[in-house]
């Protein structure tokens, strides 16, 4: 299980390819309020401007600066992305290891509701749920995290059977060390590198939930979104104006999908050593 | 195989029961008078009160918690998913209406994606190392990561917007009073750009899969035997390397088949067209309740379906699969 993360991706095309634009997006983010200009939910001028030096992508229907809008929309989606990998990684190491480490009816009990999850149609589950409850950015963050952890269970649980048959940890049993100590002493480190892909996974998959969801009309009003920026400017497609509307906004969010989906493939080595460079390209 | 099928039962009972409760206890816990919660605001004000009473009675909703969930299951028994009051219609025949919509765009595209995926990757896996692999695995490992909302747009711009020869919403021409070869060439216009948008999305999982397998399989020793037998290029690669690649992407459609609705939502509401994931999308927007919770329930029993019929095919294929488990 030693393996090092970032040897591992840097060394793929695709994984170097991967990190830089994810951290393209990150400084876009972080520097929002440096780049954007204007405030992106402020009417800072007359709607459906073209390209301009003071509006660089010009201004939507009701006058928002567009740029600005694509700027802070990075700052939604990462946040989005980040805190529901971080939430749902936890859930999914937390489960999977008691379920490992516990095992007998606690195990099954646990897997049972894992498959369950699995097979249910989540995001018709969101948009039942969403319909009810007009959720904010925050109550997405915590739908999502609790719809997303079964995948990562079931990977990690079935890492921590196999390393529960491990010498040193068979050791620090005999030596009396209950279930919690094991978890976070002996198991949880050697699962870092699975946990880390799992965290990619989810970001990617949370990432593209957002701003479906936001598509498609569930988002918090008073967040910029990639995903609301798609829904508002397809309705004036038969204007000119989605050559500077739709295409970024549509753009930015695949950049940001393609550059995780890169860095976690040229990570996957990592779960399955013995693939070694095969999957790299 | 005793052992698989309960095991799998007890995930589909699991699965129901949360969608079931899901169903039920939601619109429950919403605060005020429980029709307005089920069935939304908006919903009442278009409903006679002829039809709210047949509603509070048929799912007594004026007695206790216990009573209703009777009444659910009672009506749920009947194939009754309860009333649609944008469609004017009970939400089963809704949702009927609109599946083979659905069907047709998502079969043909599953098909047309298998099939692609499966060459591609059979091609890719062959050459492997090769300038044309590892353009090829990058291009569609980058059209992976495109949302298929946003490939479904940019198709719908190039071919819509800027060429203008394909219709940008719908199924057919409303109203157009086509029939025989016309009509069908109307449903096949108007079905050409979900169906690229779709496959595109979908194209990368059969051919990561296939290749995968195939550069596994051409290290096997029959290969080796196949290649000294003198046989030709082309029966190497599909005859041999080929088919035994294919296993693993056989098990995927199927589990793609389970995705039906989920997999179309964002296509089918792209280009408006009128499957089950734009009636969703609808249902949204008007606050139809019923609707999502009737598409819901059918969907999950649909994705159940669909899986046990995978383990089911996968047990008789494989006999080794039921002692695995």
């Amino acid at each position: 299980m030693h393996v090092d993360l970032k040897k591992e991706v840097t060394r793929s095309s695709a994984g170097r390819f991967g990190i830089a634009a994810f951290a393209l997006i990150v400084l876009l983010a972080i520097f929002a309020p440096l780049l954007a200009g204007y405030d992106p939910i402020g009417q800072s001028a007359h709607s459906f401007l073209a390209p301009s030096w003071s509006h660089l992508l010009g201004t939507n229907h009701v006058g928002q600066d567009i740029w600005s809008q694509l700027v802070y929309g990075a700052r939604t989606s990462l946040l989005v992305g980040i805190s529901v990998a971080l939430l749902s990684t936890l859930l999914g190491a937390v489960v999977g290891t008691s379920a490992a480490l516990i095992g007998g009816t606690y195990d099954s009990i646990v897997m049972r509701i894992v498959d369950a999850l699995i097979v249910i149609p989540i995001i018709i589950v969101l948009i039942l749920v969403a319909a009810y409850l007009r959720p904010s950015m925050w109550t997405i963050i915590l739908l999502l995290s609790l719809l997303g952890w079964q995948g990562g269970a079931r990977i990690v649980r079935a890492q921590a059977l196999s390393l529960k048959e491990e010498m040193h940890v068979a050791a620090a049993r005999s030596f009396g060390a209950g279930t919690l100590y094991l978890m976070y002493r002996h198991i949880v480190p050697d699962l870092s590198p699975i946990l880390l892909v799992d965290f990619i996974y989810s970001m990617r998959r949370a990432v593209f939930m957002e701003a479906g969801l936001a598509f498609i009309g569930i988002a918090d009003p008073n967040v910029v979104s990639w995903g609301v920026m798609m829904r508002e400017a397809l309705e004036y497609s038969y204007l000119n104006v989605w050559a500077w509307w739709l295409l970024p906004a549509g753009i930015a969010l695949s950049l940001l999908i393609v550059s995780v989906t890169f860095i976690g493939h040229s990570a996957e080595p990592v779960m399955d050593p013995r693939l070694g460079g095969e999957a790299s390209a | 195989m005793r052992i698989l099928s309960k095991r799998n039962v007890l995930t589909y009972a699991v699965a129901l029961l949360l969608i079931l409760s899901l169903n039920f206890i939601l619109p429950r816990l919403m605060p005020g008078d429980p029709l307005a919660a089920i069935y939304g605001r908006e919903a009442l004000v278009q409903m006679s009160p002829q039809l709210q009473a047949e509603l509070v009675q048929r799912f007594s909703l004026d007695q206790a918690l216990w009573q209703q969930l009777g009444s659910y299951f009672a009506a749920l028994f009947h194939g009754d998913l309860g009333y649609s009051y944008y469609y004017n219609a009970p939400v089963f025949d809704v949702i009927l209406g609109r599946l083979p919509w659905t069907l047709l765009l998502v079969g043909l595209s599953l098909i047309l994606s298998t099939a692609l995926g499966v060459v591609l990757g059979i091609e890719s896996g062959w050459r492997r190392g090769t300038r044309t692999d590892r353009s090829m695995l990058a291009g569609l490992m980058a059209l992976n990561g495109f949302p298929d909302f946003f490939v479904g747009i940019v198709l719908l711009l190039v071919f819509g917007v800027i060429l203008g020869v394909l219709p940008l919403a719908g199924a057919m021409t409303p109203y157009s009073g086509l029939s025989g070869g016309a009509l069908v060439l109307d449903v096949l216009k108007h079905l050409a750009l979900p169906l690229a948008s779709l496959t595109l999305a979908h194209l990368a999982g059969g051919y990561l899969l296939t290749r995968n397998t195939m550069i596994t399989v051409l290290k096997e020793p029959y290969m080796l035997t196949a290649r000294a037998k003198g046989l030709s290029q082309r029966l190497l690669k599909y005859r041999h390397a080929g088919r035994n690649s294919m296993l693993p992407v056989i098990t995927m459609t199927g589990i793609w088949l389970g995705r039906v609705v989920t997999g179309t939502l964002f296509i089918e509401i792209v280009f408006s067209y009128p499957g089950l994931g734009y009636l969703t999308y609808e249902a949204l927007l008007f606050r139809d309740y019923a609707i999502i919770q009737g598409v819901l329930l059918l969907v999950a029993v649909f994705v159940l379906a669909a899986n046990f019929l995978v383990d089911l095919s996968y047990a008789k294929l494989d006999p080794r699969v039921s002692y695995a488990r």
